[in-house]
């Protein structure tokens, strides 16, 4: 058995009916979920010699979260040709026997930049208002598309408007409960506020990408966001569920008040607003950000089950139990109104 | 112990950041590097606190627990807060701190939801010391690498 360049080429010859070349072939450093390559792809089409910068997206022995690389597939190819910029896919293959997992292929979006510590610098840093509008006004035109229209009906699983909190609220806790090492006291009395409070049904049934934020965008250098990416836990679902995932307060990389690094909590909502057409309830937003919390902290703590047990000795899931497990319970102490300010770090 | 380990962590933290990150050859090794070095700052942090922080919120579950049982009315969970709170630590090894404050962390929930149930003021003052200590825990565990 040959690298993974090898193994690739050779399941892409086969894939395509004719030669292909894998050359420069690199991991980088996105995505949490997943193992990102990328690489130039060689072959000789029609017209002669053709070179492609690709990105292989491999499924790990350990990951943040579980996920489904067919829904990602489907996700992003009925948003591929919207005003939500996505990379133009090549295949999805499910089979782990070529690469030993499954994977995605699809085209690089060259130029772009969404490591979030590097977009809080310059050349990124002057235009990340400008960048912020425009990333809470594609999220709004993701609730806006409608699921029908772009065939995502047929393919992420139905909720009815009254049940959208209340999945995703069992989802979580149960990754809570499977998961956890040690006792998790603040999230335990989230849950059992938010059960007790229950937000209104959604106003509208969305695609929900599921992990929108600053680190799954691609940003150039003028401050444009030129892709959205990592969408395997896009489903059905309230908007308002992407809405508070994206204002997390552990999205904020400058340590102030500008979520995602980029803008004013109000801000952000009133561009969303605007661009998704619905009305945000103050209420049900801040259940909505309750519910971030839980479904950030049980990721946080898969990740750092993953590190304890040995599953993986990546280090980003040894930082994940050691910042940001602390980050998501005080900012659940915020939004339920008992976080004291009188400590600093 | 000398040099102390926060002379020695702090040169780790250096020596990742300064000298092995830029020579790795990608980005991918880079930024593990990296995170390396965020995870010694924070060891560092632990270090020294660690005992420290485990023994302070033991003492104060031990405060909690007593404060509640005149009027936990749940004879059960009474006789646990008793049972839990009178239980003292070994010794002062950390893993042993460890040992008893996840024993009395999962009895903390469940007199936690216990509470909320509760009418009266008593019951709403020791909600408020509950969410109190929750607070100070959780700034006792912080970290200068979190974000928030």
């Amino acid at each position: 058995m040959g690298g993974l360049d090898e193994r690739l080429a050779n399941y892409l010859t086969r894939h395509m009916g004719r030669p292909v070349r894998v050359d420069s072939l690199d991991r980088i450093p996105v995505g949490a979920s997943r193992e990102t390559y990328r690489f130039v792809m060689r072959t000789v089409g029609e017209t002669g010699p053709t070179s492609r910068r690709m990105i292989l997206r491999l499924d790990p022995p350990a990951s943040l979260i579980e996920t489904d690389r067919r829904t990602e597939y489907a996700a992003i190819r009925a948003f591929h040709g919207s005003d939500v910029p996505v990379p133009e896919l090549l295949m999805v293959e499910e089979n782990p026997d070529a690469l030993g997992a499954s994977f995605i292929v699809m085209q690089e979006i060259e130029g772009g930049e969404a490591a979030p510590y590097k977009l809080m610098e310059p050349p990124y840093e002057a235009n990340l208002a400008a960048t912020g509008r425009r990333k809470w006004s594609i999220l709004g035109s993701i609730a806006k598309t409608d699921p029908a229209a772009c065939g995502l009906d047929r393919i992420l699983p139905p909720v009815a408007a009254d049940d959208c909190w209340r999945e995703e609220l069992q989802r979580w806790e149960t990754v809570l409960d499977a998961d956890e090492l040690e006792p998790q006291p603040i999230q335990r009395a989230a849950i059992r506020w938010m059960k007790r409070n229950p937000p209104p049904p959604a106003q509208r049934i969305s695609v929900v990408h599921g992990d929108y934020r600053t680190g799954n965008l691609l940003v150039n250098d003028r401050g444009a966001i030129i892709g959205v990416l990592d969408w395997e836990m896009a489903h059905l679902g309230d908007p308002l569920e992407d809405l508070a995932w994206s204002i997390n307060r552990v999205w904020c990389f400058r340590k102030d008040e500008r979520r995602g690094g980029m803008l004013p909590k109000d801000e952000a909502i009133a561009i969303w607003e605007e661009a998704s057409g619905l009305t945000v309830d103050a209420d049900a937003l801040r259940w909505w950000e309750l519910l971030a919390c839980l479904k950030g902290q049980a990721i946080w703590i898969s990740a750092t089950k993953e590190y304890q047990t040995g599953a993986t000795r990546d280090p980003l899931m040894a930082l994940t139990g050691w910042m940001q497990v602390n980050s998501q319970d005080r900012a659940t102490l915020e939004l339920m109104g008992h976080l004291s300010h009188g400590v600093s770090k | 112990m000398k040099p102390d380990v926060s002379v020695y962590f702090g040169e780790l933290v250096r020596s990742l950041r300064e000298d092995l990150a830029p020579k790795l050859p990608t980005a991918f090794e880079q930024g593990a590097a990296l995170r390396l070095a965020m995870l010694s700052q924070a060891a560092s942090e632990e270090f020294d606190r660690a005992a420290a922080r485990r023994f302070e919120e033991n003492e104060a579950m031990r405060r909690l627990f007593e404060s509640a049982s005149s009027f936990v009315k749940s004879p059960d969970l009474l006789i646990r807060l008793q049972n839990v709170g009178s239980v003292r630590e070994e010794s002062i090894h950390v893993s042993e701190l460890e040992r008893v404050n996840q024993m009395m962390r999962v009895l903390l929930i469940e007199l936690h939801a216990h509470v909320e149930l509760l009418v009266g003021d008593d019951a709403r003052d020791l909600e408020r010391e509950i969410w109190s200590e929750l607070s100070a825990s959780t700034e006792r565990r912080a970290v200068s690498i979190g974000r928030f």
